[in-house]
């Protein structure tokens, strides 16, 4: 397999309903195994950017392509990207009171499998207690209603409990580390690069606006985006020159 | 307000079928004169029409009452239980009794012996009225419908063959729910079943009724009463759990009367027939009582709820919370009509009331009318209603994690639920509960 994991041609798009395009020519290659940053100022696109990938209903895409494996990923429903293997850790994920963690999940879990097909239940149960030792998370968690009045922390924590237990091929970060302190911080990162080195062909597409995270999970390529397009790819050493110099230096790219 | 019609049933459910019927029993002469008495009362009564407030959303010109046969089932013969009925109790759990009825007559009945000694009496309604007469009629006698249900109430005692009576003595408290069945397998007829629960001063004590029946060919109808009265502090859970098969159209009617400082809960979850309609009442009697009202209901198809509630607070100091929810899709429908009453003399009566209904389909409809009328001044009253549909933020969070649509949907009715299961105290009845929710919502 030669395709990239994920690759994005031309994207453009806008708010369902409204003019003014957001994402104008977005193109990004991910291969299997690779952590990539999305940077960029305030507005710049990356979270709807984030939400395109994952099917969000409210946004429309007016030019451009999703390759996913190799497969245009536009036509699908969320729920379908999902079971394909995206998984968008949400910056603002939502509050469903009234559902516990673990009966979400479990499922999250029965929906994955084929018709006929039966779930452990234990080794659902297993894997769910594993991966909330491995964040941390203290066992009465998977009774709690699903982020209905977490912390930021709590809910971040949990975003990523659930990509563990999903397994998915791609993870579209958003966000993930802001508003977390320095200790959650750790504790999430550690998560996502345990998840890498369990499933080496993990990608990793993490937004984020500061370098902070970066110190903790360390990214292969790193992408700048102003005004709706990559402006600018480069190693981890790009993250630096940001962090000591803002977008400034960056040229707002031309629009076509 | 009834209007004068002549409805379709009278021209069928003749005298002579109740003769017939009355004829083949040999029952116990309270019973035989009451339910005379209650055919005298049915046919001299109007139906009700759609032009009364009660009845305005249920059309019961529609309920072919005329082409069905009356049941009062002959004594029940050792027939194995119901497939479904064994299934369910094959299922772990722990219960103090069974109760099996057909058609409303028992068919079979356990009791736990060591509960059987501390005095608890289960049995069916007609030995009750040899053995406990007094009880009985009291109870039947307090049990009195407000002019919109007494035509089909008299008709439920008219037909009353058998239904069953529990009666917890002053201070036993039950240590597992008492589960019933009340199985409907003949289609095209008219049954009637009744519950009769009683707690004397500080007993406890859960029930769970349950009702069902496979699908059937034909208009069936099924109807129930239920009285349940707790006396003294007294604490009573009572499960009407209706998961009936298409084609059953359900009347039920239940009576709760509160006395001192009791705390009787009720449960109504409706999830099968084509038709279902509870009114409940609860009645307040006693200073320092407590009423808790609860239901749900999940409908589909062309489904019809109908719930119609009275928290009369006849009495002083006393207390009751009414939560109902509903869910609906495809072409379901659902009413709601609550009031609050509150006597001259109730004061500081605490009461509230509260229905929420959530609409998956655009041919779903729900309607809602709370109501209040006090009439004493030193009062808390508060009621409410809504309507309406998931959020689009939390059913994209589910679907983007893999759920389907119809997944992500009927998880959030799961979770739109749990606030109203997670009143019932009983564990053993919580879990039947869910367990048939589960069922009937599927994921």
């Amino acid at each position: 397999m030669s395709e990239p994991l994920l690759s994005i041609r031309g994207l453009r798009a806008k708010v369902e309903g409204e003019d003014g395009e957001i994402l104008r020519g977005v193109d990004l290659d991910l291969e299997r195994g690779e952590v990539h940053a999305l940077m960029g100022p305030n507005g710049s696109g990356k979270s709807t950017l984030a939400k395109v990938i994952a099917g969000h209903p409210a946004y429309e895409v007016t030019a451009g392509e999703i390759l996913f494996e190799g497969e245009d990923v536009l036509e699908l429903e969320p729920d379908e990207r999902s079971r394909a293997g995206i998984f968008l850790a949400f910056q603002y994920p939502a509050e469903i009171p009234g559902v516990s963690i673990a009966n979400f999940l479990r499922t999250a879990v029965n929906s994955r499998l084929d018709e006929g097909e039966e779930m452990d239940v234990f080794g659902f149960q297993r894997t769910l207690t594993e991966k909330m030792e491995m964040l941390k998370m203290d066992p009465g968690f998977a009774t709690r209603y699903v982020n209905d009045g977490f912390s930021g922390g709590e809910k971040k924590r949990n975003e990523i409990l659930q990509m563990a237990v999903l397994r998915p091929a791609l993870g579209v970060l958003d966000e993930t580390d802001s508003g977390l302190d320095i200790d959650a911080l750790k504790v999430v990162a550690r998560g996502v690069n345990r998840l890498s080195e369990a499933d080496e062909a993990l990608g990793v597409l993490l937004i984020t606006h500061y370098k902070r995270i970066l110190n903790y999970i360390q990214p292969d390529v790193v992408h700048v985006m102003m005004a709706g397009r990559i402006a600018e790819s480069g190693g981890a050493s790009l993250a630096d020159k940001l962090e000591a110099e803002g977008y400034d230096w960056l040229q707002q790219p031309a629009t076509v | 307000m009834s209007t004068m019609t002549a409805g379709p049933a009278e021209s069928t459910l003749a005298a002579a079928d109740f003769d017939t019927l009355a004829g083949g029993l040999t029952e116990p002469e309270a019973i035989a004169g009451a339910r005379a008495a209650a055919w005298e009362r049915f046919t001299a009564l109007p139906w009700p029409t759609k032009k009364s407030e009660e009845w305005r959303y249920t059309d019961l010109t529609k309920v072919g009452f005329g082409a069905l046969t009356p049941v009062v089932p002959a004594p029940a013969t050792a027939e194995a239980l119901p497939a479904d009925v064994r299934e369910v109790l094959g299922r772990s759990g722990e219960r103090a009794g069974v109760v099996v009825l057909r058609e409303g007559r028992v068919a079979h009945l356990e009791l736990e012996p060591e509960v059987a000694r501390s005095g608890v009496v289960l049995c069916s309604i007609r030995d009750a009225a040899e053995r406990h007469p007094e009880v009985l009629r009291r109870a039947l006698l307090e049990a009195q419908p407000g002019p919109a249900e007494e035509k089909l109430w008299a008709l439920h005692l008219a037909l009353l063959g058998g239904g069953y009576f529990l009666h917890v003595p002053r201070g036993v408290e039950m240590p597992a729910p008492i589960h019933a069945f009340h199985f409907v397998e003949r289609a095209g007829t008219v049954s009637s079943t009744h519950s009769f629960v009683s707690g004397e001063s500080g007993a406890r004590v859960a029930v769970i009724d349950e009702f069902l029946s496979d699908d059937l060919e034909a208009e069936t109808v099924s109807l129930h009463g239920a009285t349940i009265t707790g006396e003294g502090g007294a604490g009573i859970e009572y499960v009407a759990l209706q998961r009936f098969g298409r084609g059953v159209k359900r009347f039920s009617t239940q009576h709760v009367a509160a006395g001192r400082d009791s705390r009787i809960v009720t449960f109504n979850v409706t999830l099968g027939g084509d038709l279902s309609r509870a009114d409940v009442t609860s009645r307040l009697d006693g200073p320092g009582s407590s009423s808790e009202m609860l239901a749900l209901w999940f409908g589909d198809s062309d489904q019809h709820f109908d719930h119609h509630t009275l928290q009369h607070h006849a009495a002083p100091h006393a207390h009751s919370d009414l939560l109902f929810k509903g869910a609906l899709t495809d072409a379901g429908s659902s009413v709601f009509r609550g009031l609050i009453r509150v006597d001259k003399g109730a004061q500081l009566t605490d009461a509230y009331q509260t229905n929420r209904n959530l609409l998956l389909s655009e041919g779903s409809h729900a309607s809602a009318l709370p109501n209040l009328e006090i009439e004493a001044d030193d009062v808390r009253c508060s009621h409410g209603a809504t309507i309406g549909q998931v959020e689009d933020g939390q059913l994209f969070y589910l679907m983007s994690r893999g759920l389907t649509r119809r997944q992500a949907e009927r998880l959030l009715v799961f979770g739109f639920f749990d606030e109203v299961l997670g009143r019932l105290p009983m564990e053993g009845v919580r879990a039947r509960v869910r367990e048939a929710i589960e069922e009937k919502i599927g994921l």
